[in-house]
Parts: C-alpha cells; structure tokens; sequence
C-alpha cells in the first residue's frame, strides 16, 4: 500500500523540519517560559535535538486484531512529540511498548540507547510514566504518595523536590489532601507530577487531558510545556486535533495500526498543500461571480443567495482581490471570515474519513473502521 | 527511606485509613465477642460432673479436687445409668465413670459428655481429663497442685474468643487482599508499579509484611477487649500463641491472594471470598462444635485451614498446651501458604482485561 511509503518520506522530511524547528522552540521557551533549556538537564548521553527513543517497525497483535502495524519513529530530545489518532488506532499499545509495559511481537525499541527488552531496569529508572487510569493510590496524600514514589526510585526525602513538584502541576494547597478528596483533573495532574519524580529524560504521558473540562486541559498544557521546559523530553497521545495542533512540536498521526503522517503540525498542513476557504455574505446589485474567479489564488469558488464561498491558495492575494473588487462593484461585505486547513484535514486526505475525536465515551468515539476493526484498549 | 520500607509504611497507612477494613477486621469481630460473650456468660460456668463407680483413692482424690475448684459442680449420689440419663437431658456437662479395679492397674475411666452440647461438651471433657490425669496417681508423686489446668475455670470467653481471632485473621486476609489487589490491578495500580525499578515481588511481600504487621495489634486489641469486658484467662505461652497468629495469618493471605489472581474484577474476587469464608467459619467450630456434625461432613472440615488455625489457637491459649499439640495445624496452616502463593504467582495477571 502506498500510505507506508508515505509515510516513511514525511518522517525523513520531518527530521529535517525539526532541525529548523528546534531553533524556534528554544527561541519560543525563552520568550514565554523566561528559561532556556540546557542540553546537560536532559541526559549526558543525549543532547537537545539528537535521537532518545527510536523505535523501529513495531509491531503487536492482540488474539485475532492487529493494534500497531509496522510503526517506525524518532523521538528527539528536548521535543513535545504527540501520537494523535482516534481511539483504536493503536496510540496507546505503542506507548506501552516503549513504557515496557508491553513486549512487541516484532520490532525494537531503544530509548537513549537502552534496549526496551534488554534494559528494562535502566529504562525505568529514566523514564516517567502517566496511565490513562490515573492509578493512585487511596487513603494517601499528595505529599506522601510522591515521597512514597520518590523512595521507589531511592530518591531522598527532598523537601524542596516534592513540593516543587506539587507547584509545577498546580497542587501546592492540596499538599495534604488525600487522593479521594482531588477532583478528576487534579488527580490527573496528582499523576504527571508522580510520574516526575525521578526526574526522568523522557516523560510518557498517556491521554493526559481525557475527560478534563476545557479550563483544565488548558492548565495541563502549561504543566506539560513547564516539563519539557525542565529539560524532560514528552511523549503523550492523544484524540485532541486542538491539543495535537498547539502542544505538540511534531506530531505522529495514528491510523488502524499505522503512522500515516509524521511532521510538525505546521509542516503537515502545509504539505497538505489544501486552500484555504473564504467565506463572505455579499449584498450586490450586479453580483458578478466570474470576477471573483479571476481573483488571485482562487482555485474554486460558488455563490448563492449572496453567501460567497472561495477556495484560495494564497489567502492573502485572494481577500485584498475580493475588497478591491468590492469597492470598486459597490458590493456591500460582510462577515468575511477564513478556515485555514488542520490537522482533521490531514486525516480526512490520508484515511478518507473524518476524526471524530472530542467524545469521550470511548465506545461511541471509536470510528468507523472501513478495513479492520480494533479493539479499543482502555486502560491499558 | 528503602523503598520496601516505604512501600510498607504507606501499606500500613492506607490500612489504618481504610473505615471498612477498619470494620471488618476490628468491629465486626468485636461486635461479635459483646454479643456472644454477652449471651453466653450469664450464667456463670461451672462445669456440672457426674462421678460414679466403686470407691479408689483415685475417685475420692478426683472429687476433692473436682468440690476444691469453682470450675466444677460434682454430682456423687447418682448411679451410672441416672447420671447418664442426666447428661442425656442436658443437666450434666460431662459423667465419669470410675473402673472397678483400682487406679493402680491402669484400667481407665471414662468420660462421658454430650455431643450435641455444643463447644462446652468439649471444654467440660478437656477440664475432666486434665483433673483425671493429675489425680491418676493420686500419691506424692504428682501432686496435684502442680496439674495447671486442673484448678483454673474455663468461661465461655475462653473457648470463644480464639474462634473469633481465627474469623478475623481470615477476614483480613482472604477478603481484605483479594479485594485489594484486584482493586489495585483494575485502577492500573499494578501497571504503575511496574513501570518503577521497584521489583512486583517487593510490592507483593511489602503488603503481605504489613499485613502481618496489622494481624498482631488486632489480635491483641479483641483480646484486650475480651479481657476487658468478660471472664478471660489466656494459659499459653505469648511467644507460641503470636506464631500461631502469624502463621494463620499467613495461610489466608495466601488464599486471598490466589483468590485476586484468580477473580476478574473486585466483585468477583468478593463473591469468592465470601463463598470461601462463609461456610468455613461455620465448619469450623467458630461458634459451635464440629463434633456432632454429620460424619459424611466431617471428612470437609477436617481439610478446612480456618479449623486448624482454630485448633492451634484453643490448644495453645484455652488449654496452655505447647508446640507439640499444635504442630501438625502449623504444618497444614504453612501447607496452604505455599498452596496459595503457587496459585497466585501462577496466575497473576498484570491487568485486569486480558488481550
């Protein structure tokens, strides 16, 4: 099938972009964070920029389904790299593969260079973990189930790192609430801090917004750009196109098992090479719609009942046209407005459907699946 | 802190939080010491006994010490068949019956009790023969001051609370772990975990050490409680009586944990659990004696560990008997130890949906 050629182009092209894009990102950390990332905080092995996980055609099948067919990444260190998929397409088991919490039935893994099957201890103790159950513990505090997790490490009891901690995901007066008295979203966040302790090169985080109000996940995205802030490298999933678009520095689209598009969001639009749509309400006398197809950028455009409606590739060239022409027409414009493609676009010109992501019941949110069905793995 | 230590600390932690395990690992045995020791010690205990037979030194030193001691009511009038007649209607705990010949040439006596009357049939028998052994001889050889048992009264306290001890190791154990560790694998807790370098094995022995931790304190406490509020007279040695409780403590956490390897999700561990406890605590001689049991049933109870822990218990603190009666209930107690932790290591699942 053409879609793994695809795909494996758009990652060597992503490689690329990112070269590029790491100069922005540290430019962007010092602008919004007022800190600069240091390669030292990462790991002494492996520097901002260079390759921390690499998995290569990893494969996993569950009885008679399929769930990650033939997936091949990089991840770099320093970067927000996003699995987005809807649910089923396999993001998870992925990630659990490099967790260690799964063994792939082919393929290989290495995360700084340990081998995921041969290194598990070294791996667990660089690595931090976030399930999509928030799995904590009852009838504990805050405080003391990060104490606790810290020991699991041989980590000292460190005042000043626990409460950091607590800071950093926004818990600092929930010091000493237990797990029962925290909110959803707060035991979700209770959970990234624990999967912090350690201090690890790579923080795993697993649907780290699901089922948060839109206020919450938005404090979870500062909490996870302040991680790799912190000099951690951050692999999360997620069904969000929104948070894929705006959190993540590259993204790995997941679909049935497979990648089938690996690049920064940016660069994945762009190289959808889609036009942009504009649309307008016209009142006009002379309503001349050949003029507004001769417009600059215009590839398509309809009219009726005076609602305009233009695919442009140059969106620019194309709005000043259409104010000029209605200037010079006396046409009256209003509520001129723009959709520039996404990533849902992305997936509908790869897979041929629509996300359907922002359901949270997973069973209603699993997709249609034209050629195989998949088991949703919640939980897991 | 070591991890172990601290993954044992938080265990114990989270048990002193938890009200439920609180309720059915303390309360509810407790409630149950106040009810039945309430009922049952009343009327104030004394073990009623027939004597009978022809005169010996050793009848008339039986029934000197028998009339010296408050734990016993003798009756000397009656012939063989009234007193027998008289145990059959419930007015005697137990008849002895005295042989011809005398003492001297070993011909025994014998005791006769009811078997449908309950665990104080079995008490009264235990009290009996104690006195007939120390009076055996009935010259200076063994004085009979030195029997222990002889001049000491055995209340319902005394017969009872180590059955409650036993239901309330089983209890903590059985249900208490199961339900715990399958609560832990369904919330992903086991998973977590395993993502840390802290080994599953050191997860597992950590919440079985603070299990055993939490066992003593509350043996102690429902003791102290009896003790408090009933007629109690602990007569074994404390160190043999703390193994026992930590032996049996360790058989039932072993079931319980077999059992979460087992069950699915945390209702189904409970089900089992109860479907495990509810019958052994009744087979068992918890409240009342097994003895008198159908004989097709006796076979089941005797396979019972619950019985074996009770046993150890009542034989060690009810009787002050020491290791030698009680060895072969430690072997079969650390049998279903071993037992249970194969079952469990050999079907521990790391999640609770299998793929």
């Amino acid at each position: 099938m053409s879609i793994h050629r695809t795909s494996l182009r758009i990652e060597r092209l992503g490689r690329l972009t990112y070269l590029a894009g790491g100069v922005i990102l540290l430019h962007g950390d010092s602008k919004t964070r007022g800190t600069t990332t240091s390669g030292s905080q990462v790991s002494p092995n492996v520097a901002i920029g260079e390759p921390l996980i690499v998995a290569d055609s990893l494969r996993k099948r569950y009885e008679s389904t399929v769930a990650v067919d033939g997936v091949d990444l990089t991840v770099y260190a320093g970067e927000i790299f996003g699995i987005l998929g809807p649910n089923g397409a396999g993001k998870t088991t992925t990630l659990e593969m490099m967790e260690g919490l799964r063994e792939p039935d082919d393929g290989t893994i290495t995360i700084a260079g340990f081998d995921t099957r041969t290194n598990t201890r070294a791996i667990q103790q660089i690595i931090g973990v976030q399930l999509q159950s928030t799995a904590l513990f009852d009838y504990l505090t805050a405080i003391e189930l990060l104490r606790l997790f810290g020991h699991l490490y041989r980590i000292p009891d460190a005042q000043n790192t626990t409460d950091r901690l607590l800071q950093m995901v926004g818990l600092e007066d929930k010091r000493d609430s237990t797990v029962s008295q925290l909110s959803g979203g707060q035991q979700q966040r209770l959970s990234v801090a624990l999967g912090l302790v350690n201090s690890p090169v790579v923080a795993f985080l697993d649907e780290p917004t699901t089922g948060l109000d839109p206020g919450a996940r938005r404090t979870m995205w500062d909490t996870i750009r302040g991680i790799r802030d912190a000099g951690t490298t951050v692999v999360l999933t997620t069904h969000y196109m929104e948070e894929a678009e705006t959190l993540c520095d590259r993204v790995a689209i997941m679909d049935s098992g497979r990648i089938i598009a690996l690049d920064t969001p940016e660069s994945l639009v762009l190289a959808l090479d889609a036009a942009t749509t504009i649309q307008a309400t016209v009142v006009a006398e002379q309503f001349d719609a050949r003029a507004i197809e001769q417009l600059s950028g215009v590839v398509a455009s309809s009219a009726s009942e005076g609602n305009i409606k233009i695919q442009s590739t140059d969106a620019q060239a194309t709005i000043v046209g259409l104010l000029d022409l209605s200037n010079r027409s006396g046409w009256q414009l209003s509520q001129l407005r723009t959709r520039v493609p996404t990533l849902e676009d992305v997936f509908l010109s790869q897979t041929g459907r629509t996300f359907q992501p922002d359901n949270d019941d997973e069973d209603e949110a699993a997709p249609r699946k034209p050629r195989r069905s998949f088991r949703r793995s919640r939980g897991s | 802190m070591p991890p172990f230590l601290s993954m044992t600390k938080a265990n114990l932690l989270m048990t002193v939080r938890n009200r439920t395990a609180l309720f059915w690992n303390l309360v509810f045995p407790a409630i149950f010491i106040l009810i039945f020791g309430t009922i049952f010690s009343s009327d104030q205990v004394a073990i009623d006994v027939g004597i009978v037979g022809p005169e010996s030194a050793w009848k008339a030193e039986t029934i000197a010490v028998m009339e010296e001691s408050e734990a016993f009511t003798v009756f000397v009038d009656g012939g063989a068949d009234e007193e027998l007649s008289e145990l059959e209607e419930g007015n005697r705990d137990a008849v002895v019956v005295f042989p011809e010949i005398d003492a001297a040439t070993n011909a025994p006596a014998t005791v006769y009790y009811d078997e449908a009357g309950g665990p104080f049939g079995q008490i009264s028998v235990g009290a009996v023969q104690q006195v007939l052994a120390g009076t055996a001889l009935g010259d200076q050889q063994v004085p009979i001051e030195t029997v222990a048992v002889s001049g000491t009264d055995f209340s319902y306290m005394d017969f009872f609370l180590p059955g409650i001890i036993a239901m309330s190791l089983m209890n903590s154990g059985v249900i208490g772990l199961s339900t715990a560790f399958v609560s832990y694998r369904e919330r992903g807790i086991l998973r977590r975990i395993r993502v840390t370098p802290f080994p599953l094995t050191s997860f597992i022995s950590s919440r079985i050490v603070s299990q055993l931790i939490v066992a003593v304190p509350q043996s102690l406490i429902l003791i102290g409680l009896a003790s408090l509020f009933f007629d109690l007279h602990i007569r074994g040695d404390p160190l043999l009586i703390g193994v026992v409780i930590v032996v049996g403590a360790l058989a039932f956490l072993a079931i319980g944990f077999a059992l979460s390897s087992v069950a699915r999700n945390v209702e189904s561990a409970a089900s089992y659990a109860n479907l495990i406890t509810f019958p052994m605590l009744f087979l068992s001689g918890v409240f009342f004696s097994i003895d008198n049991a159908p004989a097709w049933l006796q076979p089941i109870t005797r396979v019972l560990p619950l019985r074996f822990l009770v046993d150890a218990l009542r034989e060690t603190m009810t009787r002050g008997n020491g290791l030698d009666a009680i060895w072969m209930d430690l072997v079969v107690l650390l049998g279903t130890f071993a037992v249970g932790l194969t079952i469990a290591v050999r079907f521990f699942k790391w999640e609770s949906r299998p793929r």
